[in-house]
């Protein structure tokens, strides 16, 4: 299949998947997981970086038409997408990835892609809660729904990853 | 020019990251008014549209819970009925056509619980005479005031919303004060200002004041679930179950206030 076709299908079923289902589980009120930035995640390593930003502010920003937040999601996905680089760098050092085109499970290990997704998924929840509470006045609460929430959507993230893992490797 | 030129390609990832940084907390900082932007109000159509088609799917497997609330709620409003027929029939002409207020059914066709800031689409518009700031209830209590409108679909801000206050009475006592909704969880609300003489029990029921701007008097709100007396503060604290279920809600009214206009002209000349 076309790669961009590709992109495109797995943008809009991440979108569609995180307001339709994602946004309407409820684990008390503290635990909201976030899984549509998988999409940021899995673009090629060789994405031109201000492609990232783009794309990273398109996803957020289509999140936010359907949960009625504007710049909410948007800040948070562009964020993530700016710091995407320099995460990689960090995580994995030496390593080169000169003959694998994009993250995927089947190429890479599971550890190395776990420190990967926690990270992002770190910097994109601490965006998000404290822009939405727009105030460092519930600084508690705040925290408390970062630390509850990252462990869930990275749980939730690192599934779907599996799920789909033998499904890319025959491409 | 070309210094500036080389300056911008060599930082462009850092100028256009500030760049949409920017954009999207002067986006988020507009919609922290009361009235939201048109931005939204212009999608709404797609994404009316989508929420729709989706909750279709689940009301489908609904029907029967809503069948039985809607038999239930008929039954209350004939007994309603038949006590007004009893006792006012020879004072008032009932059938006289001047009624208060307009009820437009609605369906939820998305709603949440647990943003800082919850808001209801519906599948109502301006098409179907919904405006700004109209009372929204469900079958058991208030459930928020029209935001935005557009021409099939209107967003409601929820109950659930950090600036939602609405203005309530006690019903044994009269007295006045006002819920506020504390950011996490969908069941409760808080009472701040109970003056310190008030006393109030579990289950006691709060009701819309004839003070609400927004609602009209004596709709149910909720019960008190826990007292707290305060001894430094002068005034008691109280928190509240709201009576609207705002997890299950489907069905929902759209009060028209038929005499708006008219009590606002004459509230007018006071100001």
């Amino acid at each position: 299949m076309n790669k961009t076709v590709l992109q495109i299908i797995r943008f809009v079923v991440l979108v569609l998947f995180q307001v339709l289902v994602i946004n309407h589980i409820r684990l008390g009120g503290y635990v909201h997981p976030y899984i549509y930035m998988l999409f940021i995640m899995l673009l090629p390593f060789n994405t031109p970086k201000w492609q990232l930003l783009v794309l990273g502010f398109a996803l957020g920003l289509t999140v936010d038409l359907f949960t009625g937040t504007p710049g909410l999601h948007a800040g948070a996905t562009t964020l993530m997408a700016f710091c995407r680089p320099s995460i990689i760098q960090l995580i994995s050092g030496n390593q080169k990835f000169e003959n694998i085109p994009e993250p995927n499970l089947g190429q890479l290990d599971g550890m190395w892609f776990f420190r990967y997704v926690l990270c992002l998924v770190f910097v994109h929840h601490f965006a998000l809660f404290f822009l939405e509470s727009f105030s460092f006045r519930l600084i508690g609460q705040v925290l408390l729904r970062i630390l509850l929430s990252v462990p869930v959507s990275v749980f939730l993230i690192m599934m779907i990853l599996y799920i789909f893992k033998r499904e890319r490797k025959r491409e | 020019m070309y210094n500036l030129q080389r300056f911008i390609l060599k930082h462009h990832f850092v100028i256009l990251f500030i760049l949409l940084e920017v954009i999207s907390i002067l986006l988020l900082a507009r919609s922290q008014n009361f009235h939201r932007n048109s931005l939204v109000n212009t999608s709404n159509v797609v994404v009316g549209k989508i929420y729709e088609w989706s909750s279709d799917v689940g009301n489908y497997f609904r029907l029967n819970t809503a069948n039985e609330q809607l038999a239930e709620e008929n039954a209350m409003l004939r007994q309603q009925l038949s006590i007004v027929y009893d006792t006012a029939s020879c004072v008032y002409d009932v059938n006289e056509g001047d009624t208060l207020y307009e009820y437009i059914p609605a369906k939820v066709v998305n709603n949440s619980t647990n943003q800082a800031n919850n808001y209801i689409i519906i599948n109502k518009g301006a098409r179907d005479g919904i405006e700004r700031d109209m009372s929204v209830i469900s079958t058991d209590g208030i459930v928020g005031v029209v935001t935005d409108v557009s021409r099939h679909y209107a967003s409601i801000m929820s109950l659930l919303h950090s600036k939602s206050v609405v203005g309530v009475r006690f019903k044994n006592n009269q007295e006045i004060a006002s819920v506020k909704w504390q950011t996490n969880n969908y069941r409760y609300g808080i009472v701040e200002d109970i003056p310190t003489h008030i006393v109030l029990q579990q289950g006691d029921t709060i009701l819309t004041s004839s003070h609400s701007k927004i609602f009209p008097e004596d709709l149910m709100v909720g019960t008190v679930e826990e007292f707290y007396p305060t001894a430094v503060d002068a005034l008691n604290k109280a928190k509240i179950r709201y009576a609207t279920d705002f997890s299950t809600l489907r069905h929902v009214y759209v009060i028209k206030d038929l005499h708006k206009a008219e009590t606002d002209s004459l509230k007018a000349k006071f100001q």
